[in-house]
């Protein structure tokens, strides 16, 4: 069976990134790797290329990462990032949601854990803009 | 523990997919549906266990629960439903594999929501 594909969260803040891949691991079952990208590399809110960079080799296991970002300065160190092409050997690629970050997170963990491809991992990311709580 | 019913398709999403596969569409697919009560709030957890049970099956899932119906493959719909201990829900699938697939997600909730995990 191929390898599930990998999650990465970013968000400006280390606790918010860590506990969102906390619930999302919880719910999809825990069989998906989730890095985290938190806050600045020197542990202030804002984000961080070198974190990202890092959390995507982590999560990387052969079928495509899925970055899902918190706000929108984080698709701004995502891209700069992506653009520099040092992750262009990543396997299977990657892919950013644009997606409400504790829902797209959840949705892309479970769509996982189900052997989701990348593009199914993305989609589901992306479909969680339409969820409705109440 | 195969109670094939051919209730009246309450599929809002006019799923009029063709068979995949060119399987002759008797066999094991078409319609499968089933009931149970929930032992236990129907929460993250339990929603994704479900949603993951659901993913691996090709024929469509849905659940009803208290009025409301959602895509067992959502799980976010699947949070959505707010359905509490007691409520019965029914799950219903079409495809070529819809027997398996109620079996499975009954399987499933009832696992789930039996432990109380929240």
């Amino acid at each position: 069976m191929a390898a599930t594909v990998g999650i990465v969260l970013v968000s400006h803040s280390a606790a918010l990134a860590s506990g969102t891949a906390e619930l999302a691991g919880q719910v999809g079952g825990g069989a998906v790797t989730i890095a985290a990208a938190g806050g600045t590399d020197d542990g202030r809110l804002g984000t961080s290329a070198a974190k990202v960079e890092s959390a995507v080799r982590a999560a990387s296991a052969g079928s495509g990462v899925v970055i899902v970002p918190d706000l929108g300065s984080s698709v701004l160190t995502v891209r700069a990032l992506l653009a520099d092409g040092d992750l262009d050997d990543v396997p299977g690629g990657i892919q950013l949601a644009d997606a409400p970050f504790v829902e797209g997170a959840v949705a892309a963990v479970v769509t996982a854990a189900a052997g989701g491809s990348l593009k199914d991992v993305l989609d589901a990311a992306q479909e969680a803009r339409n969820a409705r709580k109440l | 523990m195969h109670a094939s019913s051919e209730s009246a398709d309450r599929a809002a999403g006019g799923a009029a997919d063709s068979a995949p596969g060119g399987a002759a569409d008797s066999a094991p697919g078409g319609i499968a549906e089933r009931t149970i009560t929930l032992a236990g709030d129907l929460h993250a957890r339990p929603a994704g266990a479900l949603s993951v049970a659901a993913a691996k099956f090709t024929s469509s899932v849905r659940l009803t629960a208290g009025g409301r119906e959602a895509d067992a493959k959502s799980v976010l719909a699947v949070m959505q439903l707010g359905a509490a201990a007691g409520t019965p829900v029914t799950v219903s699938a079409s495809g070529p594999d819809a027997s398996g697939a109620v079996d499975a997600i009954l399987a499933a909730l009832a696992a789930a929501t039996r432990t109380g995990e929240s």
